[in-house]
């Protein structure tokens, strides 16, 4: 099957660059129209921003940093530069050598309004030859009603067709039925680990000093690999290259300040942002005396800068560094991510772009209790990634837009170490071994366009995964009961996998207004996160695969039809998928993840499956916009060693999911926002008989996961009134008022069985519900 | 550590729940659940101690089942040690009885149940254990600690280089405080093998529980036992599954493990005790 695959993907691409070629040199030489577009007043690049060619009827989009190229024979052209949100802007050209068209789109909107980052050209979403792909614009976030008004990126993804909550108020996400960890979350190209604050109920991202959000939930692109299930790839802002200003809010729980500019005009600029919380606060209000004395508080800053060598070299710095804190008396626990990505955009010609990128990624963890105790200890974790990359992208001809590249990531884990602290404690050291390994991929895709109606898009992604010593490995029997250990020596290479990732996708244009794609797509998972709860915590382990575990291997194919309406204002779109998940893996009862040197050992695997189908209906209106969609799906899991063998459903299995964002502008000073989700509640466990031991009732369970909770629904509304505009000050403000579970739903988040107090045979099922009607007021500022 | 591991655990979620209890709340509620086949369920313990030792018998019964388990009589009871036979004597309707015995350190006994009736289509049950041999206590100490509002007992004592489960009991004026299963704390010896314990905390008596509170001149007494790796991940998965859940922290449910044959639930446990006592003084009181 496999090499089937490469066979087909080779030939296609042999045949299909010697007959551009072929076409080329029968013809006249082409000329190339180059450039970047960019936001007018604020200097920002424009990511997928449209270039059409009236005379061909034909075009290309901006790439991720804004540049586009495009080859055309000699001649007069009329060419229209258009980006949602913005004015289009025609040129006329003629061409007769290679040309650069730098251009500078003026946003719609007032001059200092809210400024549209992002958008597409009006039927792009019928037109692209990518599927299964969400965007959202951090305008359209922003109004989005948020818990404690903390508008939240991840919170605003989990509203999409196909995308589940792992739980209430949890950042974890399941897409089309994955598993949390199979979701590659990039920050400016670094991978970051755990996207959550405070146990999940914020994520870090700062929407202020974010561009660009993009999510593919299958139809991931071949430069990407190394999660089966989804890519999230945010982009952050480059900076304002025009002038100096700055964002910020003040809000119920957190405050941040986001300032940016011109470091040399039109050539280099910064960006600084920050956040706090002071949940703290609320502490105090506390009756625990001991809580009072708490601290309880994350941060985070994001920051970068970039600067314009010339037209042909740029460069770009970003940081990110976020930390939670929690500290009480005695005990600390801290965690938090940590990336840095430098890169370089190099214009070879004027037809092949290139983007080297050098990444590093942390995520840790700490948690003790501080010296000075017989039980004072440290507790340390942490996941230092180093990676190199090397992107290309080469436009040889209007019809076919090649991408090529390599990547290698260097993993060094540290899953855990716990020793004594001080002379009084009686801790020894217990230290799971660190682990190395090299994940490396190298790939090559086309895109495709014959005629005017058909598009192909075809990639292979070859990954190799190395184990490299310094290592121990356990080695176990059936039982999964060690037998002995394999210690590797340092810079050996003692295990290696190697996988072939085809990515297929087909877009046929019905009309101007409705097309019909599909998509195959393989992915190969080499890490692991050794977490069995459902939400996610901060005290994450990720393992590599190794002897003992096989990467993961996920198939999906999906079709769709594409149709939009009255003048592309009303998007819609259905699409089915089918995912096959092989090496799936799951844990033993009760397993042990934390501080386990033999944490392989609990590791189990099988296969999972899901399928579904999506409906979007989006609605882009002058006054009304936001999206109405639908998912009907199922996903399970089948591991011999759990569940008696028999198949269960996945934790995020939630067979109907609603979710209605709209929003709706009443005049220029006032805004609703309103979001409501409904879905089945998640399966659980729930005991079927009870027995008496050690004079407590312990629960005798049947099936996993054959119950399920009550049905979650939940309305949230949003207000905003923007400050009255005074044409001498720079100064914008607005309040947003939000009101989360407006109807004070009960959506239960966990039930436990317990006995009565004073009559102990009695048992009876508690709910817990996170949220009654929580209001919040954030003011927002611009200048 | 693991059981400190699990009080930090517990303290982080506590945590978490508070700071977001300023909205979250609890509720009774009404779920309908499913039954299942009846199983035998077994309590057996032998100890070193010369006492009656007792073995429970009862069935599984539905979750709302409120009533106290149904018991399962005239079943013909025995354990061996290789050597010798012990039968037991039902006193009352399902607790049956040895004679007056001491278990012996380094022997392994075998519960034999022969019941009159078929359970789940078995009428023989069987389970061995091992009585493990366990250290010296030097001596305990009390300590109030005011961030979690305990008196925590302090063990003094040589932890031998072998891999050992311990379980501690305590009791306060000779009354059990640990007199249900969640409430025992077992802890392996993963953190701190071979070391001396040098004062680590192996008991809580709880302030918000008034039976619990010390008082100058109460005595407190600490009862360590070493037991077998199976039994300890018995008690901590009967702790993990009758504890509280939330998808944050909980794994999946999963069935407790026992140590009966042919379906039957339940331990029959061997294990020595040690005790220490200790009279609390005035310097513990809570300031």
């Amino acid at each position: 099957m496999k090499n089937i695959f490469t066979l087909i993907i080779i030939l296609i691409f042999s045949f299909q660059i010697t007959k551009s070629y072929g076409n080329t040199d029968d013809n006249k030489k082409k000329y190339s129209i180059s450039g970047h577009i960019k936001d007018k007043y604020t200097g920002e690049d424009l990511l997928g921003a449209t270039i059409f060619i009236k005379e061909l009827k034909s075009g290309t989009v901006t790439n991720l940093y804004g540049f586009y190229s495009i080859s055309l024979l000699p001649g007069n052209y009329q060419v229209n530069y258009s980006y949602i949100g913005y004015k289009t802007l025609e040129k006329k050209i003629d061409l007769t050598k290679n040309i650069t068209v730098n251009i500078e789109l003026e946003s719609q909107l007032k001059l200092l309004e809210e400024v549209v980052i992002k958008g597409e050209a009006v039927n792009a979403n019928v037109s692209k030859a990518e599927m299964s792909v969400s965007k959202m614009d951090v305008k359209t976030i922003k109004q989005i009603p948020a818990l404690m008004g903390e508008v939240d990126i991840i919170k605003a993804i989990q509203l999409l067709p196909g995308v589940q909550t792992a739980a209430e108020g949890s950042s974890g996400f399941s897409v089309r039925g994955g598993s949390i960890d199979q979701n590659l979350i990039l920050l400016d190209e670094a991978v970051v680990y755990n996207p959550a604050h405070l146990m999940g109920f914020f994520s870090i991202f700062n929407n202020d000093a974010i561009k660009d959000v993009k999510l593919f939930k299958g139809d991931i692109p071949a430069a990407y690999g190394g999660r089966l299930s989804s890519l999230l790839d945010v982009r952050m802002k480059d900076g304002n290259m025009k002038n100096f200003s700055g964002t910020g809010g003040i809000g119920t729980i957190s405050s941040r300040l986001t300032l940016e500019g011109p470091l040399k005009k039109d050539k280099a600029s910064y960006i600084v942002s920050g956040r706090r919380t002071y949940v703290d606060i609320f502490l105090g209000l506390s009756n625990d005396e001991d809580l009072k004395n708490n601290k309880l508080y994350f941060y985070d800053i994001n920051a970068k800068v970039n600067y314009s060598l010339n037209e042909n070299n740029r460069f770009y710095a970003s940081f990110y560094y976020g930390k939670d804190v929690f500290k009480g008396n005695n005990f600390k626990m801290g965690w938090g991510n940590e990336t840095e990505t430098l890169r370089w955009n190099h214009l070879f010609s004027k037809k092949l772009f290139s983007n080297f990128t050098l990444i590093r990624s942390v995520f840790d963890y700490s948690l003790g209790v501080p010296e000075g105790e017989a039980n004072s200890f440290i507790w340390e974790a942490a996941l230092r990634d180093h990676s190199l990359k090397a992107d290309f992208n080469w436009y040889p001809n209007t019809e076919n837009t090649i991408k090529f590249g390599l990547t290698s990531t260097f993993h060094n884990f540290k899953p855990g170490s716990a020793r004594g602290l001080g002379e009084e404690s009686f801790f020894t050291e217990y230290t799971v071994s660190k682990n190395y390994a090299l994940e490396s991929g190298i790939y090559l895709s086309n895109e495709q366009k014959i005629g005017t109606k058909l598009t192909l898009k075809y990639g292979l992604r070859f990954s190799v995964f190395n184990n490299i010593g310094k290592g121990t490995v356990y080695n176990f029997d059936e039982q999964f009961v060690v037998i002995d250990s394999t210690v590797y020596p340092s810079g050996d290479f003692f295990n290696t996998y190697t996988g072939l990732e085809p990515r297929l996708g087909i877009n046929y244009l019905l009309n101007d207004e409705s097309s019909i794609k599909a998509s195959y797509t393989r992915t190969y998972q080499y890490i692991h996160l050794a977490s069995n709860s459902t939400a996610g915590t901060p005290l994450d382990i990720w393992l590599p695969s190794s002897p003992n575990i096989k990467p993961q291997i996920g198939d999906q194919v999906a079709i769709g039809y594409f149709r939009n309406l009255r003048n592309n204002t009303i998007e819609t779109s259905v699409e089915a998928y089918y995912k096959f998940n092989k090496n799936a893996i799951d844990f033993k009862d009760h397993a042990d993840l934390l501080l386990n040197k033999e944490l392989e050992g609990d590791f189990r695997f099988g296969k999972a499956w899901s399928y579904g189908i999506e409906f979007l209906v989006k609605l882009h209106f002058e006054k009304l916009d936001g999206w109405v969609s639908y998912t009907l799906s199922k996903a399970e899991r089948e591991i011999p060693e759990i569940n008696s063998g028999k198949s269960y459903l996945s934790p995020y299995d939630k067979p109907n999911d609603i979710a209605i964002v709209l929003n709706y502008q009443l005049n220029e000073r006032m805004s609703f926002g309103l979001n409501w989700v409904y879905m089945t509640g998640s399966p659980v466990t729930f005991p079927t008989g009870r027995f008496e031991y050690g004079n407590i009732i312990a629960p005798v369970y049947s099936d996993r996961n054959s119950y399920r909770l009550k049905d979650f629904h939940r309305l949230d509304l949003s207000f905003i009134l923007k400050g009255k505009i005074k044409p001498n000050r720079k100064w914008r403000g607005e309040w947003n008022l939000s009101v989360y579970n407006a109807y004070g739903r009960k959506n239960p988040w966990s039930i436990n069985f317990e006995q009565e107090t004073n009559n102990p045979n009695k048992t009876f099922a508690e709910m817990t519900y996170l949220f009654g009607i929580v209001p919040s007021i954030t003011y927002n500022f611009r200048f | 550590m693991l059981k400190q591991k699990h009080k930090h655990m517990k303290k982080i979620i506590c945590f978490t729940i508070i700071v977001i209890s300023i909205v979250a709340c609890t509720e009774k509620i009404d779920i309908e659940l499913n039954d299942t086949y009846t199983r035998l369920v077994v309590e057996a313990y032998i100890t070193d101690e010369a006492k009656n030792h007792i073995v429970k018998l009862t069935k599984t019964s539905d979750y709302f089942y409120n009533k106290p388990a149904p018991v399962v009589e005239g079943a013909k009871i025995t354990i061996a040690d290789g050597q010798n036979i012990l039968n037991l004597t039902e006193t009352q309707p399902g607790i049956y009885k040895t004679e007056k015995i001491a278990g012996e350190i380094g022997k392994t006994y075998t519960l034999n149940i022969e019941l009159l009736e078929e359970i789940n289509g078995h009428k023989n049950f069987t389970a061995m254990d091992k009585l493990m041999p366990v250290g010296i206590i030097d001596s305990i100490g009390i300590e109030y600690i005011d961030s979690w509002e305990v008196w925590e007992i302090r063990l003094y004592a040589n932890e031998p280089p072998t891999s050992d489960f311990y379980m501690f009991n305590w009791m306060k004026n000779n009354i059990l405080i640990t007199d249900t299963i969640d409430e025992v704390n077992v802890s392996d010896d993963k953190f701190f093998n071979g070391s001396y314990s040098n004062g680590v905390g192996v008991g809580w008596f709880e302030e918000e529980r008034e039976d619990e509170n010390l008082h100058p001149g109460d005595t407190v007494t600490l009862i360590m036992s070493t037991i077998t790796e199976e039994y300890a991940d018995f008690v901590w998965e009967i702790q993990a599954e009758t504890g509280y859940q939330s998808p944050l922290f909980s794994s999946p449910q999963a069935n407790v493990s026992s140590n009966i044959s042919n379906g039957a639930l339940g331990y029959f446990a061997a294990y020595p005790k040690r005790y220490s006592s200790t009279v609390v003084g005035n310097q513990v009181l809570k300031k």
